[in-house]
């Protein structure tokens, strides 16, 4: 008897599971690929450019602006260019990351989620090292404090490299 | 009746549920960039539980500390007090004539010079109870997790605790792997226990006659398990975990104060037999859990299976919705049903007729019933990214057999319902 | 050897979730904002999670699942 009801329980689980399971399968269509009138990189060549993304629920991201804020203050003249493009759907998100956080570089925003389509962004945050002529020179995925260091090491060389 | 702390939670099926190097705080603060921006994490909790009828009492303060010591790399440590007090089920059921029973920490049945016999009387009708229990234990966890490459979280931890009749050592170790852009992680975790038993007065022979008052000494059992688990991320508000459980007991896994009535064919008490487990326990579970958010609103729904080789069964559905109230205040009621089946070796009472079992227990929780717990909690946002927050639950047990058709158990309830109030004050803090 | 049916309700998950071609299921890593949410997290409350275990562990028989089971009297 004890038998039979767990069986019975089982099957109703399993029956529940599948119903979920199906639903679930179907899949939204993605979004046609664009963000060329988001950025525009071409307009950039001649300078290095490190290009990041980052959402206001990024807890790395924290960290990782007055850090790009220093690297803009300390190489701007040098040519280097800070891009950080948000991601965060509410723009109100946004803004209130910036009041906490205030950014001396060009911020881009882009609640569809073109660019980091585009760029082929695998993690949060992700930044990327572009030279002078427009190719990708490096891609960092997350933001360590403790790989920071080796990071700026490589920003300055490519921007002083000559 | 003691309340005993198991393991402490494995934090490994958080990993996926956030982007790649998100902090357990995601709440925003200005703070100095060379470390992590609110590092230290406090929890202070006072838990309040109170049974019905006269019987278990607890107040257990809890005090936890939390370490980011940058890049995830996470130092958790908490202690937790529990003081003990009111009566405790012996296990023998109600009976039409007073009985008198010895409590535990007493050295003899009946008054002799040079032992100490403390004894209780039930009267007619009542649950036997032991009214002089009193516990006080003192537990400590310690855990540490860290990544391994930007994929990878290795955590690893011990536990102890002790109390007058009761030690307890434990370690685990556990690994969890992302993948599919961290939307998928698969967890992997084995834990290892070892537990000394010194009931007060000493530890009965199992199975032996209550009138001898057999004793003898401190025994150990332990406990070796294993967890292996999947959490997906299923949609951008669903995020669901499936766990399968494994463990395997030996040792002393008896209930050294539990005895159980041995009756005549009209019902009449005969006398009473310390209680006998086996000496092995294989358990199993499987357990899912979702997290699915509704706008502001967040529902968590769990089901659990689980099943042993003393032939309990149970199934578990907890229900919780999280309610923001909006200005930091949230609402959360919280419901749960539980079932289970009673071990094969259970029974009410024995039958001084025929042959006596191998195993047997009385104790209320190893049988079928049937349990409900509804609650509500209230949370409030306070400075330093705080949270203030009141739970207040009720607990039922129903349990299935309560009544016997013998002559004597006539009219008495002889394994009554189980309620309990729960009470908890908790206050977050960051620094 | 003889598998539990617990064990065979677990294979039987991992199937049909296989089957559904859950390497297709989940979220761009842009779009993690409702799942960043502390109180999206797994386990939001550990200490609450902490004192209901122990509360369940020593008023039934069975415990654990999310975490590891085990510990206490032995007396379940």
């Amino acid at each position: 008897m004890r038998r039979r009801a767990g069986a019975g329980r089982r099957h109703a689980f399993t029956a529940l599971l599948a119903a979920v399971l199906l639903l679930v399968a179907i899949s939204p269509p993605a979004p046609a690929a664009s963000g060329a009138e988001l950025l525009d990189l071409a307009a950039f060549k001649g300078q290095v450019v490190y290009l990041d993304f980052w959402a206001s629920w990024c807890a790395p991201c924290r960290q990782s602006f007055p850090w790009m804020n220093r690297l803009q203050g300390e190489l701007g003249r040098d040519g280097l260019v800070v891009i950080a493009v948000n991601v965060d759907r509410e723009r109100a998100d946004a803004d209130r990351f910036l009041h906490e956080h205030p950014a001396q570089f060009r911020i881009v925003y882009d609640p569809d989620g073109l660019l980091p389509e585009k760029f082929g962004v695998r993690g949060m945050p992700t930044s990327f090292l572009i030279d002078r002529s427009g190719h990708v020179q490096a891609r960092h995925e997350g933001f360590l404090v403790r790989d920071r260091d080796a990071l700026t090491q490589q920003v300055r060389a490519l921007v002083l490299a000559h | 009746m003691q309340l005993k702390r198991p393991r402490s939670p494995l934090h490994l099926g958080l990993m996926a549920a956030s982007c790649a190097l998100l902090s357990d705080s995601a709440r925003a603060q200005a703070a100095p960039d060379d470390a992590a921006e609110k590092p230290l994490q406090i929890d202070t909790d006072l838990l309040y539980y109170k049974e019905n009828a006269g019987r278990v009492q607890t107040i257990e303060p809890v005090v936890s500390l939390k370490k980011d010591f940058g890049d995830q790399r996470l130092l958790d440590g908490t202690l937790t007090l529990d003081t003990l007090s009111g009566a405790t089920p012996n296990g023998a059921i109600p009976s039409r004539k007073p009985q008198t029973f010895a409590s535990p920490s007493s050295t003899s049945l009946t008054p002799k010079p040079g032992y100490k016999t403390t004894l209780y009387t039930i009267a007619p009708g009542d649950l036997p109870q032991d009214p002089h229990f009193k516990e006080r234990r003192v537990a400590g966890d310690l855990d540490w997790s860290q990544p391994i490459g930007l994929d990878n979280t290795v955590s690893y931890g011990g536990h102890a605790s002790t109390e007058h009749d009761f030690d307890s050592v434990a370690v685990h170790v556990g690994l969890s792997h992302d993948f599919n852009e961290k939307n998928t992680t698969l967890s992997a975790g084995i834990n290892e226990e070892y537990d000394r038993i010194h009931a007060h007065g000493g530890n009965p022979v199992a199975g032996s006659d209550y009138a001898l008052y057999e004793k003898e000494p401190s025994q150990t059992k332990n406990l070796a398990g294993g967890l292996i688990g999947v959490t997906q991320v299923m949609r951008r508000n669903w995020l669901t975990e499936l766990n399968y459980t494994f463990d395997h007991s030996q040792g002393y896994l008896t209930d050294p104060y539990r005895i159980i009535s041995v009756l005549d064919d009209t019902g009449a008490v005969t006398g009473y037999r310390y209680e006998n487990r086996p000496d092995t326990r294989t358990r199993q579970s499987l357990y899912w859990v979702n997290k699915v958010a509704l706008g502001p609103t967040v529902l968590d729904l769990s089901y659990r299976r689980g099943k042993d080789s003393w032939g309990i069964g149970s199934d578990t559905v907890d229900a919780k919705l999280r309610i923001d109230l909006g200005s930091g205040m949230s609402l959360e009621p919280h419901a749960r049903w539980y079932h289970q089946s009673a071990a094969d070796f259970y029974n009410l009472y024995l039958s001084e007729t025929g042959p006596a079992p191998t195993y047997m227990s009385a104790d209320p929780r190893l049988a079928a019933f049937a349990a409900t717990t509804f609650g509500l909690k209230f949370g409030i946002a306070t400075r330093r990214n705080g949270e203030l927050s009141l739970r207040l639950e009720q607990y039922q047990q129903r349990p299935s057999d309560q009544a016997s058709s013998l002559a004597e158990l006539q009219g008495l309830d002889l394994n009554p319902n189980l309620k309990a109030t729960i009470v908890q004050l908790s206050w977050h803090l960051e620094y | 050897m003889r598998i539990q049916s617990i064990a065979r309700l677990a294979i039987l998950l991992s199937l049909m979730l296989g089957a559904c071609g859950c390497t297709s299921l989940g979220v761009k890593p842009w779009q993690r904002e409702i799942l960043a949410r502390p109180e999206m997290a797994l386990n939001a409350a550990p200490i609450d999670a902490a004192i209901d275990d122990h509360i369940y562990f020593s008023k039934e028989a069975a415990s654990g699942g999310r975490s590891f089971a085990g510990g206490g009297c032995g007396c379940n």
